[in-house]
């Protein structure tokens, strides 16, 4: 590996001190107190998560440290300082992106490097080092305004890595990032970590979180004592069963009402249910999924069964209601509802979308999956006629021209990435407004935003200004909004990025409620154990559909053999399988606490596999299957 | 310094990326000084005058025909036919005649000749200066008349301005409007957009000081301002034949002074904004009203009556109006009007501590 920090840049305090203590940490906002009294310390050079559902005071967490914001009682040091005095020391990636979008990838890095008084010598090595270590190096004269949401987040990386900091807070680094870019940005901090930069970051994603030294579970503003992953698992002391079965959802319901069982989760293409005694239990679901020809199977809890199941027990469940007076529909299941033929895009010299055709019928769910900048919002824009196509024509809900009549715009719903709603507003007051712009009628309407703010859990908050929510809630606002008529197409762009996930499971949940009652539905996600809830998927690599099908269809198609290997020293056996694969390291992937390696010849490598540690055969995962096209289409472009 | 001039580079950067921003920084100034420029007339021309001529003699047409003499009247139309009221109740014309029967036969008796001036009322501004026209000429129809010259003649000239241009005396308190709304409305923005989008958490995150911050974004705009006053007063200069009228210094020193008050002005309420929206309603509602109506632009600064007068004495716009209209007409320099720089020096400053102010700790608020 090759060093990221020259060692001049290192502090000269005590090496076994604490780079971060936190005592009695309170911050309160009127009479809300975000932050409820918090203690921790963080080693030097340790990578210290926080994970929690939204709206546990994470964000102010990370701007007492970061030196932004005053704390109402306690204390936070840094380096042994307060950190308004560390600040030149500590890297900060905030949520939402913080960069000038109107500037250049290059004058944003030049600009920080200027704040952050790194000398120009300097910072002309470390931009052309860490331009090309997120790999943005082409990309330097674009606007950041124009990047994809992946690339803001490895440029906002690289802004925080020019002045060499000690400390990094990273705040959700990874929202919106795609599977292949997430590991990659992970990799980068595990090596920074062994330079021994200090690590404080927040994720959404609980793979990634199985990846630091130390995880914290954060909720209502208070702090669960940090532990390591392997004992947060461990102190849950309930055992995992996967269970793999004909009829997932059938399983579901079965399984919730059975005593043996703590609690299910639907966790891609399996349930993960965890039971107090492993064998009693997997004997009892055995004979209670009988029928569906289930397959049961043990293994250790996952740190989002920690977290699911620590946030069941706090009650921060939402709530799942049936919407209220659902209109019937009677579309034939053969009727076109989104329909796209031979569709392109050319911005200037640039393809974003080039070729592509798909349909989409009433009651189903689309997923469009591909990495960052891979063309899935331009197609989205194209597709609910926002943004007219250079090549190609579009039905939507079986009409191909005058798609921004109002009359087939009331038949739409469309969350975009960014938020649609008003930040000045309240909550009510925006709801009240989309019911407006989407002709909802006016006797379901107080009903219809009762459901919504019942759904997001936001019930006696709805005067809240939506501009002062955490980013998950107003995610969960925007779907509400975008829904409350019942469209009858229903575009999603990355719905669930940055919402805890327990919400995301309800989201999903109601978007299937949707499909049942006849609307389509086309969704974009960088969660790939979420597309096992689509009916079909299309998968994006640089503008072009490569393949469509079933979940089960495109895993099929896979080319190899995917084979777990579980090692007690994770980051050394992933170096060691890597070396073994030179040019081709992408075959080795982490997943949480294992490493998934691809061979297209078993035979020959599988023994040096066995010797790094425990291997089995599995099954490609949506997420291998994602891997393993992207790197495939990178190795072929390179 | 170095970080000054970084944060002045970088906000320069993004002024020139927005092209809609540069070509309105240069475009507003300019529509304004051209609209303010040639559509305030104080002055009244072309004023509709009808005769209603009950005589009918040479003696009393020669008296009317002395009012169309001057550029100031021109006839309107009327057929003659009914009460002359109409015409001005119809708005044809502002001013009505009545010249008596017995006219020319008063005056030639040597005794008093009535005649009645029937004036619109509606403007009373412009009614007064109506009366005194039709005074005036009256006069001077008389003293062509009379053979024996009145025993006082007043023969008055106007100093600084003897043409009575009025380009001279509007266009330098345009130049003041300009340079009192859109440099800050640029500034402020500037400054507000860092607070909406949240690029200032980055900021706030590094060791950069409040004053640093705001010298840095300050100088930015104080920059573009200095092109917009050189915009400004050359197209002045075109179209309105305006030249300096004596020395230099003192407007170069002046529109510095200005600029600076003018654009910590905008860092002001951009510190104290939260919205785009927000922002740009302040400067445009408190620079506008106050550089037009408290600053002597239109009303002169003594018809201000008390609270309100005091409110005029911080208003950036008054001082640098007496800077210009001594650059451009009267042409004193430094001793008429050395205050008027340092006053506005001193403006900026408060104004400048003010935003600084709000600003010092570098950090969220809450």
């Amino acid at each position: 590996m090759t060093s990221l920090h020259p060692a001049e840049s290192l502090q000269q305090t005590a090496p076994d001190a604490p780079a971060i203590v936190v005592q009695g940490l309170v911050k309160r906002y009127k009479q809300l107190a975000a932050v409820d009294g918090i203690d921790f310390a963080v080693r030097r050079g340790e990578v210290f998560g926080l994970i929690g559902p939204d709206g546990a005071g994470k964000t102010t967490t990370f701007q007492i440290l970061a030196g932004v914001m005053e704390p109402t009682a306690g204390t936070a040091s840094v380096l042994g300082r307060p950190p308004r005095d560390a600040r030149l020391k500590i890297g900060y990636i905030t949520q939402p992106f913080s960069l000038y979008l109107d500037l250049s990838v290059d004058e944003n890095l030049r600009y920080s490097a200027e704040l952050k008084q790194v000398d120009e010598a300097l910072f002309e090595e470390r931009r052309a080092r860490y331009l090309k270590l997120v790999d943005l190096d082409r990309f330097a004269d674009r606007l950041a305004g124009q990047l994809s949401g992946g690339m803001k987040q490895k440029l906002a990386l690289c802004a925080a890595l020019i002045p060499q900091p000690e400390i990094l807070l990273l705040d959700e680094p990874t929202t919106g990032v795609d599977p292949v870019s997430r590991r990659e940005f992970w990799d980068v901090l595990a090596a920074l970590s062994e330079e021994q930069v200090t690590v404080v970051v927040a994720t959404p994603y609980l793979d990634e979180a199985e990846r630091c030294h130390r995880v914290a579970l954060m909720y209502g503003g208070r702090l669960e004592s940090p532990d390591t992953p392997a004992r947060l698992r461990a102190g849950l002391g309930l055992a995992r069963l996967e269970v793999h079965a004909s009829d997932l959802e059938r399983a579901e319901q079965v399984l919730q009402t059975l005593e043996a069982v703590e609690d299910v989760q639907t966790f891609g293409d399996r349930l993960d249910v965890l039971v107090a005694d492993p064998e009693r239990g997997e004997r009892a679901v055995a004979d209670a999924l009988s029928g569906l020809s289930p397959q049961v199977g043990r293994a250790d809890p996952t740190l989002e069964n920690v977290f699911v199941t620590r946030l069941r027990q706090q009650g921060s469940d939402p709530p799942l209601l049936n919407f209220p007076h659902p209109l019937r529909r009677s579309a034939p299941a053969e009727a076109v509802a989104i329909g796209a033929h031979q569709l392109g895009k050319t911005f200037g010299s640039f393809r974003a979308v080039h070729d592509l055709s798909l349909e989409v019928h009433p009651g189903q769910i689309y997923g469009l999956l591909g990495a960052n900048g891979a063309g899935k919002t331009t197609t989205i824009k194209m597709l609910c006629g926002l943004l007219p196509p250079s090549t190609g024509s579009v039905t939507l809900a079986g009409e191909s021209d005058g798609l921004r009549s109002s009359e087939l715009r009331r038949r739409l719903g469309y969350m975009s990435q960014k938020f649609t709603l008003y930040d000045d507003l309240s909550i009510l007051q925006n709801l009240e407004f989309y019911c407006g712009v989407y002709s909802v009628p006016r006797r379901l309407r107080r009903e219809r935003i009762d459901w919504v703010i019942d759904i997001c859990g936001l019930r006696g908050q709805e005067n809240l200004i939506t501009g002062q929510l955490p980013g998950g809630w107003k995610q969960r606002v925007a779907f509400g909004a975008s829904v409350m008529h019942q469209p009858e197409v229903l575009f999603l762009d990355e719905p669930t990025s940055g919402v805890d996930p327990l919400a995301r499971r309800q989201f999903w949940r109601l978007i299937e409620m949707f499909a049942r009652a006849g609307t389509a539905v086309l969704v974009t996600t960088h969660y790939l154990e979420e597309a096992e809830h689509c009916h079909r998927l299309g998968f994006m690599v640089a503008g072009e559909l490569v393949i469509q099908g079933t979940p089960g269809e495109i895993k099929a198609r896979q080319p190899g053999q995917i084979y777990e290997v579980v090692s007690a020293d994770l980051p050394h056996a992933a170096r060691a399988l890597r070396s073994l694969f030179a040019q081709a390291s992408w075959r080795v992937a982490l997943f949480g606490d294992r490493l998934h390696v691809v061979l297209d010849e078993p035979d020959a490598r599988l023994a040096k596999l066995q010797a790094v540690g425990h291997t089995r055969k599995i099954e490609y995962s949506l997420e291998d299957a994602f891997i393993g096209m992207v790197q495939r289409a990178r190795q072929e472009g390179s | 310094m170095k970080r000054i001039l970084a944060q002045c580079a970088k906000e320069l950067t993004q002024f020139r990326r927005d092209q809609l921003t540069v070509a309105l920084a240069v475009l507003l100034p300019m529509a304004t000084l051209l609209i303010f420029g040639y559509a305030i007339r104080l002055e009244a021309n072309n004023i509709p005058l009808a005769v209603q001529d009950l005589e009918r003699s040479p003696t009393s047409r020669a008296f009317a025909d002395r009012f169309y003499a001057t550029n100031q009247f021109v006839p309107a139309h009327w057929d003659g036919r009914g009460a002359p009221e109409a015409l001005l109740d119809a708005g044809t014309a502002k001013v009505v005649l009545i010249i008596p029967s017995d006219f020319s036969r008063r005056l030639d008796a040597g005794k008093v000749a009535p005649i009645q001036a029937l004036i619109d009322g509606t403007d009373s501004n412009n009614a007064r200066v109506i009366r005194n026209s039709v005074r005036q000429v009256t006069n001077f129809y008389l003293s062509t008349r009379s053979e024996t010259a009145p025993t006082i003649a007043l023969r008055s000239r106007l100093w600084f301005n003897p043409g009575r241009e009025e380009a001279l005396y509007i266009v330098p308190g345009v130049f003041a409007l300009v340079l009192a709304i859109w440099p800050p409305l640029l500034m402020a923005i500037a400054m507000v957009r860092e607070k909406e989008q949240g690029t200032i958490i980055q900021v706030f995150a590094s060791s950069l000081s409040a004053a640093e911050f705001l010298l840095g974004k300050g100088l930015a705009y104080f920059l573009v301002g200095v092109a917009q006053a050189v915009a400004v007063f050359g197209l002045g200069a075109v179209l309105f034949g305006l030249r300096l009228a004596g020395d230099p210094t003192p407007l170069a020193i002046g529109t510095v002074a200005m600029l600076a008050a003018s654009v910590s002005y905008g860092l002001f309420i951009g510190t104290r904004t939260t919205t785009q929206s927000a922002a740009v309603q302040a400067v445009a509602t408190s620079g506008f009203l106050t550089a037009l109506l408290l600053s002597g632009f239109i009303y002169p600064l003594s018809n201000i009556p008390f609270p309100l007068s005091l409110v005029s004495n911080i208003v950036p716009a008054r001082y640098f109006i007496e800077i210009t209209r001594d650059a451009f007409v009267r042409g004193t320099g430094w001793p008429g009007i050395w205050f008027a720089p340092l006053l506005l020096a001193v403006l900026g400053g408060v104004f400048f501590l003010a935003s600084f102010r709000s600003l010092k700790r570098m950090q969220l608020p809450g």
